[in-house]
Formats: structure tokens, C-alpha cells, sequence
């Protein structure tokens, strides 16, 4: 199969890998990676991979939001003597272009910059290919990129240009293709959007969702904890129909007479797509029968991004399911009920621990989802602890994790998780039993995601410490 | 908007309510006409999940599910799933006779506490 060369965006490296393989997935074409791991490491911002036909790398280029551009692969090495000879060996691929074409040349390097007049020098040394066409710097015809891959030195104080061509890597190959889902993100910026609230989740993070839901036009996706509906758009424009309910109905009406998600989805053109929006807890939901959705997407609360801004007050108030901490004794609940005709009736709720809840949205995600839709979350995790058993720990018979990958925030971060439903058997819907906290399994492991919130407000310290604060506050 | 596909999915789901708690009867309902994009995808494949007598709508279509998909059919099929809202009203189960009022379009599912299981 033809090699090209991915040129990636430097964001959320992790998330490069899985995002490739959904679009390929979406549009039924074969991807190759390297089996070298150090060829698919994602932390490095070249990758290539190989495809059938330019009308794959069309398609990536089309609906990856990590691709800035992939070339033709012609040569690469750890030399420019390499390079070189290998890219004469290509002749075949490139000697159409000698004639006439116009063209243009692009040196970059990645964690460095080069000086000028070694651009030039580069772009000299290329001359054996003995292009007669003229050169375009505006309007070319073909566009040649010569990428010089550094090792990464940040934090240290170096001269301007020092270690110049000292690069691990050089790769050289033709344009064919420049991302152009990219520019979505400045499109779904939060900022610019009509409605949103303080737990909208970011432009970037919710188009590299809607990718791994497989989003495209005739399929029917839904979000169970809708909020604001960050996830909704992206999905949408997509092409996806939307259904998506919440515990909080104020969340995803807003203030004004039209609900906001609406004026929202207005916004990018996509309200006819948003099938309807409705109030229930997702515990106690009127979903007639199961097998409905392709897609599950959701951000579950519990958000905790926000806190950059606000330190002492960022991690909104965790899940709620409905029900009391406590049942109310006979009497008091008699007393209650005869004033529960208030209108419109606010249920009471209680908390909805994490790891709860993530077990429970498997399980509804089994029930609900088509087979081979899939489900995809973000979960919050606390590094020092995480491990990879931990997303074990919620899956069920019928379920399997196609992909996990980490939002890196230090001592903490978040893990977007899209798990796959490889059944066809028709389970029941969860019964969603409210788990005993007091009842302890010694022998399981508690995973890093249990009781999120109450760690990130002790500042992920160790239980030790935790316990040893405690006590120092007694008199 | 309450859209009549969305009514399709929806029963009653207070505790104990098990039978006869499909479909909700609408009562008092506002309605709105909006066009929606015709999408033949998106149909065919809502319909093995679409619970045909529960439809409700106008006369367009028959009274049986026809085993033919012709373009007529979807068009009707679509104006009647996605081009009907229910903005104001409530929806009634026909058995315990629990009421979900619909605001704005937005259907208020929750259950009261004595209601859950």
C-alpha cells in the first residue's frame, strides 16, 4: 500500500491514534500503522501510515481535527544523505513533476527553528530532481515539505538556533492534502456560542468525540447528561440526529422562552438535527425499549475544568440521581407527599458517586446502544493511582474498550473512553441499585476514579496524609 | 418540541406502571409544524424500532406498516416523525394516569419520590 507522511497538530497526542482509526472506521477503509512502536509513538508529531487510495487521505484530512496535512511519502532518514538517496530511489514517483509543474517548497522543524540560510541550503541541496517548472509561492501547483524532527528541550535555556541540524529525523514528501476539519475548533469556539454554561466542555475535545462516536449523517446519537449540549453540536453537524435528556432541566433551557440549546444549535445550523431534549434522571428513564441509539456520548458531571479560574470552587457539584441520602421515617414522608403537589415538582436527589455512576453508563450503554454503537465518556482519574485495570473494573459481559486516552493535567486528568458494544444479545435494562458505600470488598481494587471529587478537594494527598491532617485538628 | 418520533420512545416508567403504559396520550397539545431535512437514511433505519400502531399523525399514512418503502411513504413517514412538535400540553399514561407536562417543547420526565423504585 502508498506510505504518507501525517503531519500532526501539536495537541492532545494521545488522542492522534484513536481518532485515525475511527475515521477510518467511518468511511469502512483499511489504515496501516508501523509495527515498530517507536514508528507509532504518538507523542511524535510525524507519523506514516498506509493507505489504499488518495481518496483515504482525503477523507482523514477531511474529518480528523488532529491532522494539519498529509504528504506523499518520498524518503525520510536520520541524515540528509539518507534522505537524499532514498528520495532518488522514489524518481518514479516524483519525475512527472519535472517538466512543468510549478511548485513550492515548505523547511519546518518540529521543536526547533531553522535559520534562514540553512532553509536555503536545504532547498538547494534538493536540486537533483531537477524540477523545471517555475516557483509558486502563492498559487503552486505541487508543494514539496521537508520536516527536521527534533527531541523536545523545553526548559532549557539554549542559544537561538543551537543544535541546528542536530535532528533525530528528516522527512520529505508532496503535499496532498491540508486538514481542513482543523478550523472547527475556532468554529465550536465556547466562547463564540450562544448558550453555554460554566461546564461546557471545550471546542476541540467535543469534535474529537463526536469523531470517536462515528457520527455521520442517517444515525441517531444521544447524550443522557446533555447540560448545555456541548456534545451535541459537534455531533450534529456531523450530520447525526441528536436526542439528549438531563436530570436539570434549567441546564439546557437557559433563561429565554427558546430553550438554549436550540439557540445554540441555531447557531451552526443544526437545530432540525436536535430531535428533542428531555427532563428525567437517567436512573429512572422512560426509554420504551432498548437497541435505539448508535452512539452514546456524554461528559458526565463531575467537572473539574473549570478550577484553572476558580481554585476553591471549580469541581461542580458531583452527579445527581434522584432519590434522599436518607428515606424519610413514615410520618415525615407523609408530610412531605401532601406538599408534593407543587408545580412544577422539584424531586429531591442525591449524590451519585463516580465509579457508580461510569459502572451504571456501561450498563445502560449495553441496553440502549445498537450492536456495534458505541459509547463514548470522559472519565476523571487521579494519576498517581490510575491503572490500566481500573477501566476494567466498569466494563460488563458484551462491552470491550476500543480506545483510552489521557488529558494529561499532572496530578490528575481525565480519560476519554469509548468502549464498544460487540453483542447482539438483547440484555435488560439496569436496574441501577443504589450500591452500599459501607459494603467493602476487601479483595477488589477501589479505582482511581472513586470518589474523584472528594479527592481533588484534599488536593490528592494520600489517605495517610489525609487521616494525619485530620487528626492534627483535634484539640 | 416533543416530535412524534420522540413520543414513539417514551412510556411511563413510574414504579410499578409495567403495562398499558404505552403510548402517552397527549393532552392539551400545542402544535408546531417545522420543516426538517428529509433524510431517507436516517428512516430506514429508526424503523425496525418505530412501534407503528403508537403513531399517531394525520391520514397519510396506512393503518398497517406497509412492507414496501416507497419515496411517498418516507416523505409522509418523515413529515409525521419529524415535522410535528408538541411545543405546550402534557403527555398522560393510560394507566396509572401520571401527567408529564411539556414546557417550551421540553418534556418533564421526572418521576416523584414515592414514584421511583
Amino acid at each position: 500500500m502508498p506510505k504518507y507522511l501525517v503531519v500532526f497538530a501539536q495537541a492532545h497526542q494521545e488522542f492522534r491514534v484513536p481518532e485515525l482509526e475511527s475515521v477510518a472506521q467511518l468511511y469502512n477503509f483499511k489504515i496501516s500503522l508501523s509495527d515498530e512502536p517507536e514508528e507509532r509513538d504518538p507523542s511524535r508529531p510525524f507519523m506514516i501510515i498506509e493507505l489504499e487510495s488518495e481518496n483515504h487521505v482525503q477523507l482523514l484530512a477531511k474529518r480528523c481535527i488532529l491532522i494539519k496535512s498529509i504528504y506523499e511519502f518520498y524518503g525520510r532518514g536520520s541524515t540528509y544523505d539518507e534522505l537524499h538517496l532514498r528520495n532518488r530511489a522514489k524518481r518514479h514517483m516524483w519525475e512527472r513533476y519535472i517538466p512543468k509543474t510549478s511548485f513550492k517548497f515548505i523547511v519546518a522543524a518540529y521543536n526547533h527553528k531553522i535559520p534562514q540560510h540553512r532553509q536555503k541550503e536545504v532547498v538547494e541541496d534538493f536540486a537533483y530532481m531537477g524540477f523545471m517548472g517555475k516557483i509558486d509561492m502563492k498559487t503552486p501547483e505541487i508543494t514539496l515539505g521537508c520536516f527536521e524532527e527534533y527531541v523536545t528541550r523545553n526548559g532549557q535555556t539554549r542559544e537561538r538556533h543551537e543544535g541546528d541540524g542536530d535532528f533525530l529525523q528528516v522527512y520529505f514528501g508532496r503535499l496532498i492534502e491540508e486538514g481542513t476539519a482543523r478550523p472547527l475548533v475556532q468554529l465550536f469556539d465556547v466562547k463564540k456560542r450562544s448558550y453555554f454554561g460554566n461546564t461546557s466542555m471545550e471546542a476541540e475535545i467535543s469534535l474529537l468525540m463526536a469523531n470517536q462516536t462515528l457520527a455521520c449523517s442517517g444515525k441517531l446519537i444521544y447524550d443522557p447528561f446533555m447540560g448545555t449540549g456541548s456534545m451535541a453540536y459537534p455531533v450534529a453537524y456531523f450530520g447525526a440526529q441528536v436526542m439528549g435528556s438531563d436530570i436539570d432541566g434549567r441546564q439546557m433551557r437557559g433563561k429565554q422562552t427558546t430553550p438554549g440549546v436550540f439557540r445554540a444549535a441555531s447557531q451552526y445550523g443544526v437545530t432540525p438535527r436536535i430531535i428533542d431534549i428531555c427532563t428525567f434522571d437517567v436512573t429512572n428513564n422512560p426509554w420504551r425499549c432498548g437497541g435505539l441509539f448508535d452512539a452514546i456520548v456524554t461528559d458526565p458531571p463531575c467537572k473539574y475544568f473549570i478550577l484553572f479560574l476558580e481554585p476553591t470552587d471549580g469541581v461542580r457539584a458531583g452527579a445527581k440521581r434522584l432519590g434522599r441520602k436518607k428515606e424519610l421515617d413514615a410520618d415525615r414522608l407523609a408530610v412531605h407527599l401532601m406538599h408534593s403537589d407543587d408545580s412544577p415538582y422539584i424531586p429531591p436527589t442525591r449524590p451519585y458517586e463516580l465509579s457508580d455512576l461510569a459502572v451504571d453508563l456501561v450498563l445502560l450503554a449495553r441496553y440502549l446502544l445498537k450492536p456495534g454503537g458505541r459509547l463514548v465518556f470522559f472519565l476523571p482519574t487521579v494519576t498517581d493511582q490510575y491503572e490500566e485495570v481500573d477501566i476494567a473494573t466498569m466494563l460488563c459481559d458484551g462491552m470491550e474498550v476500543i480506545a483510552n486516552s489521557l488529558q494529561d493535567f499532572g496530578s490528575w486528568g481525565r480519560r476519554l473512553v469509548t468502549i464498544r458494544k460487540v453483542t447482539s444479545e438483547l440484555y435488560p435494562p439496569p436496574d441501577f441499585s443504589i450500591r452500599d458505600p459501607e459494603v467493602k470488598d476487601e479483595t477488589q481494587r477501589v479505582p482511581a476514579h472513586r470518589h474523584f471529587r472528594e479527592k481533588y478537594f484534599q488536593g490528592f494527598k494520600k489517605t495517610e496524609e489525609v487521616e494525619a491532617e485530620n487528626l492534627s485538628h483535634l484539640p | 418540541m416533543v416530535r412524534l418520533l420522540t413520543h414513539n420512545l417514551l412510556a411511563c416508567h413510574v414504579k410499578g406502571c409495567t403495562s398499558n403504559n404505552f403510548p402517552l396520550q397527549f393532552q392539551n397539545a400545542q402544535i408546531e409544524l417545522r420543516e426538517a431535512d428529509f433524510n431517507t437514511d436516517f428512516l430506514k433505519n429508526f424503523l425496525p424500532k418505530l412501534e407503528w400502531k403508537a403513531l399517531l399523525g394525520d391520514t397519510s399514512l396506512p393503518l398497517e406498516q406497509p412492507e414496501m418503502l416507497d419515496d411517498e411513504f418516507l416523505k409522509n413517514l418523515h413529515h409525521v416523525l419529524l415535522e410535528i412538535h408538541v411545543e405546550e400540553g402534557s403527555m398522560t399514561c393510560p394507566n396509572c394516569k401520571h401527567s408529564y407536562p411539556i414546557s417550551n417543547g421540553i418534556p418533564n420526565m421526572l418521576l416523584a419520590e414515592h414514584e421511583i423504585g
